[in-house]
C-alpha cells in the first residue's frame, strides 16, 4: 500500500472510530463506550426472576435458569429488554421450564415471577434491608 | 514502540503513517491476537452456540443490521465452525491472505450477532478491530507457514508495510480509551468524578449479580464502605483514559500509562467482577511494544529447546 493510501486509510479509521461519538450512536465494533459512564444514584431498578412458593417466600434462581447464560450482562440485558418489549410472559415460561430441571429449586408448589425491584444498592451490598419497590411483570407456574 | 523513520526525503515524516517495523513484529501481533481470539472463541463457545436457538428479541447491530431477523441455527453453527478453523489458519499464518480476512470477518459477524440480542459486550470491540487490521496487512511474511513455504524463506526487511498496521492498531487503542473517558464526562458529567457514582456502580454490579443468583465480588461490600476512595479512583480512571495518547510517545511514559491502565482493569475485576480480558492479558497493549522480542530475546533454555527442534 503506498503512502497516500496509508494516509487515507488512517484518516478513515480515525473517522470511523469518532463517528459513533459524533452521532451518539453505539454499535459494534464502533462504539461510544457508554458502559458505566452515566451518573448513578444509590437507588437502582433491577430486573430479575424469582421462585415464589405458596407462602409467598421468594427464592433466588441462577443466571443459567434466568437467562440460559453465565454472563450477568447478557442475562440482565435480555430480561430488561423482554420486560420493555412486553415479552415478560414468554420469558417467564422459558425460565419456568429451565427451573423445572434445576436441582436447586425449592420443594413445593412454585411460581416464577419476572420482576423489577428497586433497591438501595449500597445497603444491599452491605447486607442491610434494601428493597424500595417491587413490580411483578409476569408470573407462571413451574411445570411439574 | 514502532519506529517512525525513512519517509521519502522530500516529504515530512508522519507519525503512524510512516512507522517502520520488521515483519516479525507484525507476525507476533498476528500470533498474539490470533491466540487470544481463538481462545476467546473456544471459551465462549457455549454462548455462541446458544445463539443458534434464539428466536425473539433480535435487534441487529454491526454486520447484523443487514439481517431482517434471526438466521437459521445451522447458519450460526457453520459460521462458528468456519471462524474457528480460519482462526487456526490466522494464528499459524496459513494461506493468510484469504484465511486471515475470513477469520476477522467471522469474528465481526459472530460478535455482531451475539450483540444483537439486547446486550453489547464492549470488550469484544478492540479484539475485532485488531483482527481486522492484522488480517488485512501482510502479517504472515514472517513466522508463518506461508513464510516457510515461500521460496528461499527470506524474511523481508523492516518497512512501513509492517510498521503502519501496528501503529494503526496503537492509534485505535488510544482513541478507544479516550472515547471511554470522554463518555464518562459526556453522560455522567463531573458528578461521575466528584460524586458517589463509581461507588454506586460497584454496589450496583454486586447487587445485580446477587439478585440474578450469581456470586458478587467478595470485595464489593468492603469497598463501598471506603467512601473516600471512590472519588479518587473515579478521577484516576478518567485521567488514565483521557491520557491514553501519551502511550504513543513510547519509552517510560508509555509503560507508566500501560501499568496504570492495567491496574485500572484489575480494580474493575476485583470490585465489580467485570473482566476486560484483552487488556488484562496485556494483548491490548501489544502494539505499543517491540513484541518480536518475546521470541528473539527468549530465555536461554527456551532457545536451546527451539534450536534442537529446528535441527
Amino acid at each position: 500500500m503506498d503512502r497516500r493510501a496509508r494516509i487515507l486509510v488512517t484518516a478513515g479509521v480515525v473517522g470511523a472510530l469518532v463517528a459513533p461519538v459524533v452521532f451518539d450512536r453505539d454499535g459494534f465494533p464502533l462504539s461510544t463506550y457508554p458502559m458505566y459512564s452515566r451518573a448513578r444514584g444509590d437507588a437502582v431498578t433491577l430486573a430479575t426472576a424469582q421462585a415464589v412458593d405458596s407462602d409467598g417466600t421468594r427464592s433466588t434462581l441462577t443466571l443459567g435458569v434466568i437467562g440460559d447464560s453465565d454472563d450477568p450482562l447478557i442475562v440482565a440485558g435480555e430480561l430488561r429488554d423482554a420486560i420493555r418489549d412486553d415479552r415478560a410472559d414468554q420469558r417467564c415460561d422459558e425460565i419456568a421450564r429451565r427451573a423445572a430441571t434445576w436441582s436447586g429449586l425449592p420443594a413445593g408448589q412454585l411460581e416464577i415471577e419476572v420482576v423489577t425491584e428497586r433497591h438501595d444498592v449500597v445497603a444491599q451490598v452491605q447486607g442491610d434491608d434494601s428493597l424500595l419497590e417491587r413490580t411483578v411483570h409476569a408470573s407462571c407456574e413451574v411445570p411439574s | 514502540m514502532t519506529d517512525v523513520v525513512d519517509a521519502p526525503s522530500a516529504t515530512r515524516s508522519l507519525p503512524i503513517v510512516d512507522a517502520v517495523a520488521p515483519p516479525e513484529r507484525l507476525a507476533m501481533l498476528r500470533i498474539l491476537t490470533g491466540t487470544f481470539a481463538v481462545a476467546y472463541l473456544l471459551i465462549r463457545l457455549p454462548v455462541f452456540l446458544q445463539l443458534a436457538d434464539r428466536s425473539t428479541g433480535f435487534d441487529g447491530v454491526g454486520l447484523a443490521v443487514f439481517l431482517d431477523g434471526p438466521v437459521p441455527g445451522v447458519v450460526v453453527d457453520v459460521t462458528i465452525a468456519l471462524t474457528l478453523l480460519a482462526g487456526v489458519g490466522y494464528l499459524l499464518g496459513w494461506r493468510f491472505r484469504v484465511v486471515g480476512p475470513i477469520f476477522a470477518v467471522g469474528m465481526l459477524a459472530l460478535g455482531s450477532y451475539r450483540g444483537s440480542w439486547g446486550q453489547l459486550l464492549h470488550f469484544e470491540n478492540l479484539m475485532v478491530l485488531y483482527l481486522l487490521i492484522v488480517a488485512l496487512a501482510p502479517s504472515a511474511d514472517a513466522w508463518s507457514l506461508d513464510a516457510r513455504r515461500r521460496a528461499g524463506g527470506e524474511v523481508p526487511p523492516a518497512s512501513s508495510v509492517y510498521g503502519w498496521p501496528i501503529a494503526l492498531a496503537s492509534l485505535v487503542l488510544v482513541i478507544t480509551y479516550v472515547i471511554t473517558g470522554f463518555a464518562k464526562l459526556r453522560y455522567g458529567g463531573l458528578d461521575w468524578i466528584f460524586g458517589d457514582t463509581l461507588r454506586n456502580h460497584v454496589a450496583y454490579s454486586a447487587a445485580r449479580l446477587d439478585l440474578l443468583g450469581g456470586t458478587p465480588s467478595p470485595f464489593a461490600g468492603f469497598g463501598v464502605r471506603l467512601e473516600w476512595v471512590w472519588p479518587v479512583a473515579a478521577a484516576a480512571t478518567v485521567l488514565i483514559e483521557l491520557a491514553a495518547p501519551i502511550a504513543l510517545l513510547g519509552g517510560r511514559i508509555r509503560t507508566v500509562w500501560v501499568v496504570a491502565a492495567w491496574l485500572m482493569h484489575v480494580g474493575i475485576l476485583v470490585f465489580m467482577l467485570i473482566g476486560f480480558p484483552m487488556p488484562l492479558f496485556l494483548v491490548a497493549f501489544a502494539p505499543l511494544y517491540r513484541i518480536e522480542r518475546l521470541w528473539t530475546d527468549r530465555p536461554a533454555w527456551l532457545r536451546r529447546v527451539s534450536d534442537q527442534r529446528s535441527r
